[in-house]
């Protein structure tokens, strides 16, 4: 019989709702908008681009006719990331298409994911050492019968040694080579470069938020579920990680512990999980009061079934907003490290890519344009998605605490 | 308040402590760690002068102890109160009074303290400075997203926000950098550093050797500011609009023509359309505060133009202009990220508090919704915003790191990249500990404010 | 006449689709009369009091058809009839606070926390008469505070409305809606979330008010008792139109529409009535021997600490339960009634040991659970159930019905297989009255009472001897709280059911429980068989807390 607002004594009338739970209906509520449409086709794009990365931008020809042999470099060349990649890419387009429940796809698609990862770290081994002039200066001795080449024909880490004293080069500067982006400093396909890097993007956001949100989650859940000491304690880590600045913090990791992808991504992961601490604590202290759990405790259910069937899954709405929010910033995280020096060495990065920018005497606008707009487009869209993700849920939440 | 202001205090000990013991255990941890060998890494010596070097520094830093001696032994140089030791690292007494000692930097060779106070302060007024622009531009745009909601303005705001939030500080730096510092574009302000050398040698304020001058720069700022902002205030939307849209083509123009070069007829075009697109937008927009600030800032600028363009004597920049010359750029780049966030915060707020039972009471009382919104809610929509003030701090000690190292400023920022690349490790520990004590000082002065703003709350 | 209200009709937009929350509605007020519209929850009778004022959110509001005709006073004394609806925003805006004033049912939240109540009273002051100084302004406002009995105005105006309590912050909402002296005062529930003393106070206080200032009340209630202590007429809403309005001796003894009627006979004490009518031919059961009590508590307190000072030490105790010796004897329903705050809640959970007892003892079927560590308590609960309060809180929102009442009976061993504890799900379903079918719906899909009737069947799922009532009636209106009740005693008969009903409301013990203990600050002052006790209360609680029940005169 409360009686709140004035809007709140309008008969709602139930709307004809699909028999699923709230979070489902909250992710379509957010696909509604247009914002969060536009994002999600970005990110799809650039899911795409760095499932097939080799394919888009390699110097090992596609396919090349040597004295009537013909033959493919490129796949000679894939690694066993590559197949791996790939492997996750086409099973879930085939497992989107079988019907069942998202719980068993979802596990169908990690045991795919895991074996054929394991077969292929076991039984792929490309030739350790590419040169990549050799295509180059074969074609044009005119070696090769017919060669049909990647779109872009340069490999991320192909230096152009070929070309002489490569360096950065404004896009289409060049009168022999057809660099769309233009080069880097070591005369490297800026296009190319890109391309590769989308996997260490994509790769570090995914990664290091999962790390974040599980050490988060359960934190914050025994925090919240136990309070008391524990609380105290827990409060206490999560105010020295916050106390901290995350890039500091950051850069004390990285510049010890060296520059590792999987290092790298444990390091974001472990620095940002404070905040899903602090919301699944918030959630639990809230829930440990509410009636259907003080009702689970008062039918004799076990802890187990009172932590994670009735506390978890009406906690975690707060978690589930921050994903997207945590994606952006775990990029932002990594492109910042590489700014700074502290990236990865070798491997291609949007952030490293932008430091050249101004390293030199001048600025070169190509380094800044297209690795910091694809940052900017990847950051924009997880946020976007993230924002409408939060305004579908909210009202949920705001629902269910009245 | 008093004993939840003592708790509050004491409670930073354990957690300052526990914020340096991370950062230790980090560097003791990595692989290699900090030891002798690290620190003269990469420097080709000779066997004997290496061996030597490195029992140097062991003895120095007692760097071959065990990793938590190494630990208790810098905690008790830093803290006030502690064990005395002797010239052969022998336990002496304990004393009250024996000061805290920061160490030696291995990498500058110099006290850390005196580095401290060098870069601190540094860091410090860029932080300062950004803080209340962050605030009078969130709280501008996210009252008003919040009473047009759901409208244009709302949606507008919203997306354009998200979109800054989404800039990589060091894309916006290395943007700007390059556009507007760098001799290929427009170079109207510095790449680097806080001042020029030989701004530290000029007064203080500016000065001009002609009295008329000085009379010219009011006059025509006078003039350009009360035009402005009397279009602003008085004129139609159709006026406003057409007048900025010929201001904006002319100083598109102006720019172009100001670039290095020959530049063609497309480039003028572009800049002249979009500066008179945007110019116009603003003269369009019909949140009247908004658009009068921001156009009595673009007469403001036009005003010292035009004078600076007549002047007939010799002008002396002096010290304070040219520190805030340069600081232009770099708190720019700080403050915008910000933005989104606090506004949108604002937003929600407002929204929430104009929803309220006591806003409902208000209007029933007869109060006009103007009062409503700025007497009663607004006030209300405070109290969040002071609780993210704190959390403010340690993004834009983060967000320091980047813009220090892109404009090249010594501060702390670009000290802690520094040390870090270094293995520095008493540096390391001290710039924890600092940005530590900044932050947890943060969120106090956050917690009184909010006891001051809310009387509700007594922390008793 | 200074009110008349022709057909009004308000359309709220909800999402893409208008709501016709009120439906052509139409009634009038006289000078110096209480005119009151009852109705459940949802059938538009705060909608008409905010379209009254023209408080409703403009940007989703629409008056297809009606007007609001309200005899304006102008300073000067002259008076003009004028169309709320179709007057200019600046002169509504004139009218509300100074014509037309309006109190609401949230006393904790409707005043500004940031401001003291004297500056909010002195805003409506000023605001109304801009000539007014400030020590003018402020005396007037002291006034009002003293008009409705605040001690001490002239200090307390400066305090912030945190300090006060419900009934107090109610009375500030008074004193500034009157301080301009208003034509018409609204009130939308101004009781309902006060505790019935306190209720009594400001119901008083009401007419004190409008028999001096001859002040017109539009008065919105679910309450047919605290209609009858206030109208001069009533109007009975349902679904956005009156269904029946009149003198209120007319609707209360004659009620002419079957809506109105069935509202009443859906009062506990008419369900008593009913009942004692049905008994009357019959002989009364016999009164129960001395049974054995299913729980014994013996001093049982349940202090929570209240920490303060540097290192956060114990300095005193909320005593929420403060020893309590009480007997529930098996197969009696034991009513414990108190006012907000008393503890009777924490006392319910103590028994259960959701919450820990500070010190006592809990006897549950002869058998000592003061100190039984959890594993074994958690055996033992299949034979003691709680329901709660909050229809919409006390189910879990992700399980469907048949997980929530199927789960427990897992745990206890209940059913051999999945199929069997389903059907069993079925039967406990059915035996609330609700279909089979509903065990494949999600909570949100029902309405609060069907949800009220989930909770007792989680609770009868595992077959108990002994349930806990934790006010599982106060959330529901009238009419579903007497199913819901009819449902109790059903089942009580059906199952042997000994079960311990807190409530703070008065009508429903006496309809419901063999035995009643009144609890207050956390000790209970008075305990006997039901009649006993309603009639000849001996404890001056008590006799305070009956005097204040707002009765329907049958």
């Amino acid at each position: 019989m409360s009686e709140g607002g004035a809007v709140n004594t309008v008969p709602v009338t139930p709307k004809a709702r699909a028999q699923r739970g709230y979070l489902s209906q909250a992710v379509r509520e957010a696909f509604v908008d247009w914002g969060t449409r536009l994002g999600a086709l970005w990110i799809g794009v650039l899911i795409f681009i760095a499932v097939f990365a080799p394919f888009l931008a390699n110097s090992h020809p596609l396919l090349l006719s040597e004295a009537g042999q013909v033959r493919s470099p490129l796949l000679e060349y894939l690694s066993a990331a590559d197949v791996t990649l790939l492997v996750a890419f086409f099973s879930a387009l085939a497992l989107l298409w079988v019907p069942g429940t998202v719980r068993s796809k979802l596990l169908a698609w990690l045991a795919i994911l895991a074996l054929g990862g394991l077969l292929s770290w076991l039984l792929i081994s490309p030739p350790k050492l590419s040169i990549y002039e050799q295509y180059r200066e074969r074609q044009a001795s005119g070696q090769y019968d017919w060669v049909i080449t990647a779109p872009i024909p340069y490999s991320a880490k192909d230096y152009l040694r070929d070309y002489g004293a490569a360096g950065l080069e404004a896009p289409l500067a060049s009168e022999e080579r057809r660099h769309w982006l233009g080069t880097d400093e070591n005369g490297a396909d800026v296009l190319s470069r890109m391309i590769h890097a989308t996997r260490i993007a994509l790769g570090i956001g995914l990664v290091a938020t999962g790390i974040a949100m599980l050490i988060g989650t359960i934190i914050g859940g025994l925090m919240g579920y136990f309070s008391g000491v524990v609380d105290m304690i827990g409060m206490r880590l999560v105010e020295i990680f916050e106390a901290i600045p995350v890039l500091f913090l950051l850069l004390t990791f990285v510049a010890f512990f060296g520059r590792n992808l999987y290092i790298m991504m444990v390091i974001i992961g472990i620095t940002s999980w404070t905040g899903y601490a602090r919301y699944v604590r918030a959630e639990f202290l809230k829930l440990r009061q509410q009636e259907f759990v003080q009702a689970a405790v008062a039918c004799g259910l076990p802890l187990h079934s009172i932590l994670f069937r009735h506390m978890l899954p009406n906690g975690m709405a707060p978690v589930l907003v921050a994903v997207s929010f945590s994606v952006a910033s775990a990029i932002l995280a990594e492109a910042t490290l590489s700014f700074l020096g502290l990236g990865l060495v070798d491997d291609p990065s949007w952030g490293q890519m932008l430091n050249q920018a101004v390293q030199a005497a001048t600025f070169n606008w190509w380094m800044a344009a297209f690795p910091g707009g694809a940052i900017f487009l990847t950051v924009f869209a997880y946020n976007l998605i993230g924002e409408s993700m939060r305004d579908a849920i909210d009202p949920y939440l705001k629902k269910s605490s009245r | 308040m008093y004993h939840y202001l003592i708790r509050r205090l004491l409670l930073m000990f354990p957690t300052l402590f526990g914020i340096t013991l991370v950062v230790f255990m980090v560097m003791a941890a990595a692989p290699g760690g900090i030891s002798a060998q690290s620190l003269i890494e990469g420097q080709n010596l000779e066997p004997e002068v290496k061996k030597a070097l490195e029992d140097y520094y062991n003895r120095l830093y007692g760097l071959d102890d065990p990793a938590p001696v190494q630990y208790l032994r810098w905690l008790n140089n830093v803290s006030p109160i502690g064990f005395t030791v002797d010239k052969d690292g022998e336990l002496e007494g304990f004393s009250l009074t024996k000061g805290s000692d920061l160490g030696m930097s291995f990498r500058y060779g110099r006290p850390v303290l005196d580095l401290l106070a060098e870069r601190v302060p540094v860091t410090l007024l860029l932080n300062v400075l950004s803080v209340p622009i962050i605030y009078l531009i969130a709280i501008v745009i996210g009252v008003r997203a919040a009473t047009e909601r759901g409208r244009s303005f709302d949606v507008g705001s919203g997306v354009t926000l998200l979109g800054l939030w989404s800039v990589p500080t060091m894309l916006a730096g290395v943007l700007l950098i390059g556009f507007f510092a760098s001799d290929q574009y427009w170079h109207w302000f510095p790449t680097a550093g806080l001042s020029r050398r030989e701004a530290l040698v000029m007064p203080f304020l500016p000065h001009w050797s002609a009295w008329g001058d000085l009379l010219l720069l009011f006059a025509a700022v006078a003039v350009a500011v009360s035009l402005c902002v009397g279009i602003s205030l008085k004129g139609g939307a159709r006026l406003r609009m057409l007048l900025m849209a010929v201001l904006g083509l002319f100083l598109g123009g102006m720019m172009a023509a100001a670039l290095p070069g020959e530049q063609g007829y497309l480039v003028t075009l572009v800049l002249a359309a979009a500066l008179a697109g945007i110019f116009a937008l603003v003269a369009y927009t019909d949140y009247a505060a908004l658009r009068t600030g921001v156009m009595g800032i673009i007469g403001l600028f036009l005003g010292i133009a035009v004078a600076a363009h007549f002047a007939q004597g010799e002008f002396v920049r002096g010290f304070l202009l040219d520190r805030l010359w340069h600081l232009a750029l770099p708190v720019l780049c700080l403050s915008y990220g910000s933005f989104a966030f606090l506004a949108k915060l604002t937003r929600s707020a407002v929204l929430e508090n104009l929803q309220a039972d006591y806003a409902r009471t208000a209007r029933a009382k007869g109060v006009p919704e103007r009062l409503v919104l700025w007497r009663h809610v607004f006030r209300n929509s405070l109290l969040p915003l002071i609780t993210v003030a704190a959390g403010l701090l340690p993004g834009l000690l983060g967000g320091s790191i980047i813009v220090e190292a892109l404009f090249s400023i010594d501060g702390m920022g670009k000290l802690a990249v520094e040390a870090v690349q270094s293995r520095d490790r008493e540096l390391v520990l001290s710039l924890t500990l600092i940005s530590g004590l900044l932050t947890l000082v943060g969120y106090l002065i956050s917690d009184i404010c909010y006891a001051i703003a809310d009387p509700r709350v007594s922390y008793e | 006449m200074l009110l008349q209200i022709d057909n009004l009709s308000t359309q709220l937009r909800t999402g893409d689709e208008d709501v016709a929350a009120v439906d052509g509605i139409s009634f009038h007020i006289e000078r110096g009369e209480t005119f009151c519209l009852v109705g459940e929850s949802g059938s538009g009778k705060s909608v008409s009091a905010l379209s009254v004022i023209q408080l409703l959110p403009k940007d989703i509001t629409t008056h297809p058809s009606g007007r609001i005709l309200f005899d304006y006073r102008h300073p000067d004394g002259s008076r003009e009839q004028v169309d709320m609806l179709s007057l200019p925003e600046e002169r509504k805006r004139q009218i509300r606070g100074s014509r037309i004033a309006m109190i609401f049912q949230e006393p904790m939240t409707s005043l500004n926390p940031v401001f003291t109540i004297g500056e909010q009273i002195i805003e409506a002051v000023q605001l109304h008469d801009p000539q007014l100084s400030y020590p003018a302004a402020r005396t007037k406002a002291i006034a009002a505070l003293e008009q409705v009995m605040i001690a001490n105005a002239a200090e307390r105006i400066d305090e912030y409305p945190h300090r006060l309590s419900g009934g107090q912050r109610q009375r500030v909402m008074i004193a500034m809606a009157m301080a301009c002296e208003p034509d018409l005062l609204i009130a939308d529930e101004p009781t309902t979330a006060l505790d019935v003393t306190v209720q009594a106070e400001i119901l008083r206080l009401m007419k004190e008010l409008q028999a001096r200032r001859g002040t017109s009340i539009l008065f919105i209630t679910h309450d047919f008792g605290v209609v009858a202590q206030m109208a001069h007429r009533v109007g009975v809403m349902r679904q956005g139109k009156i269904v029946e309005s009149g003198r209120l001796a007319d609707v209360l003894h004659n009620p002419q529409h079957a809506y109105t009627r069935q509202l009443l006979a859906a009062l506990p004490e008419n369900l008593k009535r009913q009942r004692e009518a049905a008994l009357a031919g019959q002989a009364q059961p016999p009164a129960p021997a001395e049974a054995e009590s299913m729980v014994d508590l013996r001093g049982l307190q349940v202090y929570f600490p209240i920490k303060k000072g540097v290192l956060q030490r114990t300095v005193d105790y909320v005593k929420a339960v403060d020893g309590i010796d009480l007997q529930i004897p098996k197969g009696q329903i034991l009513a414990l009634v108190g006012e907000s705050g008393c503890g009777k809640s924490t006392l319910g959970r103590a028994i259960l040991r959701l919450t820990e007892p500070t010190a006592g003892q809990i006897q549950f079927a002869g058998r000592n659970i003061t100190h039984l560590p959890r594993t074994r308590l958690r055996a033992l609960r299949r034979q003691m159930q709680i329901v709660f309060q909050d229809p919409m809180s006390s189910l879990n929102p992700r399980l469907t019905v048949a997980a929530t009442l199927t789960e427990p009976m897992k745990v206890h061993g209940i059913g051999a297989s999945k199929e069997e504890r389903l059907a069993l799900a079925a039967q406990v379903l059915e035996s609330v009255q609700l279909k089979a079918d509903h065990l494949w719906r999600y909570p949100h899909e029902f309405s609060g009472g069907q949800r009220q009737r989930i909770g007792i069947a989680r609770a009868l799922a595992l077959n108990p001897s002994f349930i806990i009532c934790d006010e599982i009636t106060s959330a529901l209106d009238v009419s579903v709280q007497a199913e819901v009740l009819q449902l109790l005693l059903a089942l009580r008969r059906e199952h042997d059911l000994t079960l311990l009903f807190i409530t703070h409301n008065i009508s429903v013990v006496e309809y419901l429980s063999d035995e009643v203990a009144v609890m207050y600050a956390g000790k209970i002052v008075e305990r006997g068989p039901t009649a006993q006790v309603c009639a000849r209360p001996s404890h001056p609680y008590t006799q305070k807390l009956l005097a204040a029940v707002p009765r329907v005169p049958l």
